[in-house]
């Protein structure tokens, strides 16, 4: 038995966003979409360059920002901590790959823009963020057969036993929904979580849908009240 | 319970296997050469480290051709049960090319999900397939993870398979980043100024010790620690101060319950980039003190194969400790003012018994360090 909990989870979907144990729970106005997040001051501090970043790379972005606030998590100026972040979506980084490519093509394949080259990573998204929030910790996309993020829990449970960091931020974003967690292996009785790894892969494994996992989520969160 | 190496392969420009790559880089001989594959003369560079023999845009990716020189031919034995961690960047991106150009293919095969499940029937590694994409570390991160499902128990059998390939799509966008050397890749050399992109695919099967013994497997070492860190720093430069690739090295070497004593030689990622290499060359003398180890660089040999580069490096760092023979630096004539007196242009003596420490870096300022011992 380990003692891997979640401590937070943040999430976004076309209908509103939030944070699971903090309770936060808000639907976007009519007309408004999660790309309006920026303006919220979701942020707590500025956000570099954050018109150059793609559209995964802005969702995860508020993702991430909701999980550790969730987690209680403060981004501390000129210090970085040892954070691993594991991200996954459906298809890579096929939209960036096509924007690039197509870009590069029209131009007579002569010019290429870097700026656009940069997002045909996989693992950009999840860059963007450490650099962002000052992630020291293991950085890495991943995906498994379907679109299960089991196998992603399954790599932050192995990071956090093994030692490799303490806390390791896990999940996934499309270009209009994004649902983070955060992941530790602190011990002790009083520590606030939201509840341990083995519920969290009953939910996660029974359902994909962002939505209904935060329905679950929240349920469980309400339960302990 | 460390994970041991019981089978290794590799395709690289210096031709299929180990001993290929293993005997091209003690030539001193560069397997860079001008590329014909695609047209360059709007780029930066025109030189690769590509594979002969593959057929460019034709009815297979390249990246399967070179997997299918690996495992079709025959004599590797993948046990069905075994998990399956497959490590690329770019995967099969020449289908989007193709379908962006010609309109002869479907962009979304592209997708490395795509890639993961023709792996798994190729290698009929069927225990549960993932893969990891993490930059320039991403093979070095897919070793990490498979060692880290067998020294917890949740694995006793681990196929890591690394691949990824030079296309127009590659080329360009390093060439937009200004990253290419126009000769090829020098790396640690005082006058290097930039990198060659290279192919090559390769696999490492990796088993606990229990079930290598069981099954009477040869071992050809042991993946002893890991660290995988970020500068969180910058997309596409590596940090002035290091300390990312120091915490990785930290780390592997805590894994590996073992101190920079133990540590005899150091495969570097080594790209030939100014910032890359003094990036590294100042975390080594960090964490080893100054205290000189010899370091060495395949990349002037064979490129920089992006995802695959960490798993090429892996394996030819286990043939140098079976040899106890550190391979030369390819291409490097005059070492850097911080990289003389460790890095070499001939190949040098390692200490029986001694380990080795294998570092990548990639955009996101992702680092990864390795250690084995053979």
């Amino acid at each position: 038995m380990n003692s891997i909990t979640l401590k937070g989870i943040g999430w976004l979907t076309k209908e509103g966003y939030g944070c699971i144990r903090s309770g936060l729970r808000q639907r976007f106005e009519p007309g408004e979409t999660a790309h309006m997040l920026l303006k919220k001051g979701i942020f707590s501090h500025p956000f570099k360059n954050f018109g150059r970043l793609d559209t995964l790379s802005r969702m995860t972005a508020y993702a991430v920002a909701l999980a550790l606030q969730d987690a209680g998590i403060e981004y501390m100026p000129g210090k970085k901590q040892d954070i691993g972040i594991i991200g996954t979506n459906s298809e890579g980084s096929l939209q960036s790959d096509l924007e690039y490519f197509e870009d590069y093509v029209n131009s007579g394949r002569t010019l290429s823009r870097g700026n656009l080259f940069i997002y045909t990573l996989p693992s950009s998204p999840v860059g963007e963020s450490a650099i962002h929030f000052g992630l020291l910790g293991p950085l890495l996309y991943a995906a498994g057969e379907g679109n299960s993020l089991a196998p992603l829990l399954d790599n932050a449970v192995e990071m956090l036993l093994s030692g490799e960091t303490p806390i390791v931020l896990v999940g996934t974003a499309e270009e209009h929904e994004g649902l983070y967690f955060v992941l530790d292996n602190a011990s002790g009785p009083d520590r606030p979580l939201l509840c341990d790894i083995g519920v969290a892969r009953t939910i996660t494994d029974s359902d994909h849908d962002i939505t209904a996992m935060v329905q679950k989520f929240s349920f469980v969160e309400a339960g302990k009240a | 319970m460390n994970p041991v190496v019981v089978s290794a392969d590799m395709i690289t420009p210096y031709g299929l296997g180990v001993n290929a790559c293993w005997k091209g880089l003690l030539s001193g001989e560069t397997a860079i050469s001008p590329v014909t594959r695609f047209i360059t003369t709007s780029f930066q560079s025109n030189v690769a480290g590509t594979i002969s023999g593959m057929s460019y845009h034709g009815r297979e990716s390249l990246v399967m051709q070179m997997l299918g020189s690996l495992f079709r031919a025959g004599g590797v034995v993948i046990p069905e049960d075994a998990k399956l961690v497959l490590a690329t960047t770019k995967g099969e991106i020449d289908f989007l090319e193709m379908s962006v150009l010609h309109k002869t293919n479907d962009a979304s095969k592209s997708a490395i999900r795509f890639l993961l499940d023709q792996v798994v029937e190729l290698t009929g590694a069927r225990g549960g397939g993932l893969v990891v994409s993490a930059a320039c570390t991403s093979s070095a991160a897919a070793a990490a993870r498979a060692a880290a499902m067998i020294r917890n128990g949740h694995a006793d059998c681990v196929l890591v398979v690394a691949c990824d390939s030079v296309t127009e799509f590659i080329y360009s966008g390093f060439s937009s980043l200004m990253a290419l050397d126009k000769a090829p890749a020098r790396p640690f050399d005082k006058s290097r100024a930039g990198l060659s992109v290279g192919e090559a695919a390769a696999f490492a099967l990796l088993m606990s010790p229990e079930r290598a013994a069981h099954e009477k497997r040869p071992v050809l070492g042991e993946l002893a620690g890991w660290g995988l860190s970020d500068d969180a720093n910058h997309m596409t430069g590596p940090s002035r101060e290091s300390e990312g690739l120091i915490l990785a090295i930290t780390k592997a070497l805590k894994s590996a319950g073992c101190t920079i004593d133990d540590i005899g030689v150091i495969a570097a990622h080594g790209t030939g980039t100014m910032y890359n290499d003094a990036m590294e060359m100042r975390a080594f003398r960090a964490v080893f003190k100054n205290s000189i180890r010899p370091v060495y660089s395949l990349k002037g040999g064979i490129g920089h194969t992006m995802g695959a580069a960490g798993l090429v490096e892996m394996i030819i760092a286990l043939q140098a400790l079976r040899k106890t023979l550190v391979p030369p630096t390819v291409n490097m004539r005059e070492p850097d003012d911080d990289a003389r007196g460790w890095v070499s242009s001939g190949p040098q003596p390692i200490a029986r018994g001694t380990m080795a420490l294998v570092t990548n870096a990639g955009f996101s300022g992702v680092n990864t360090a390795l250690v084995i011992k053979s």
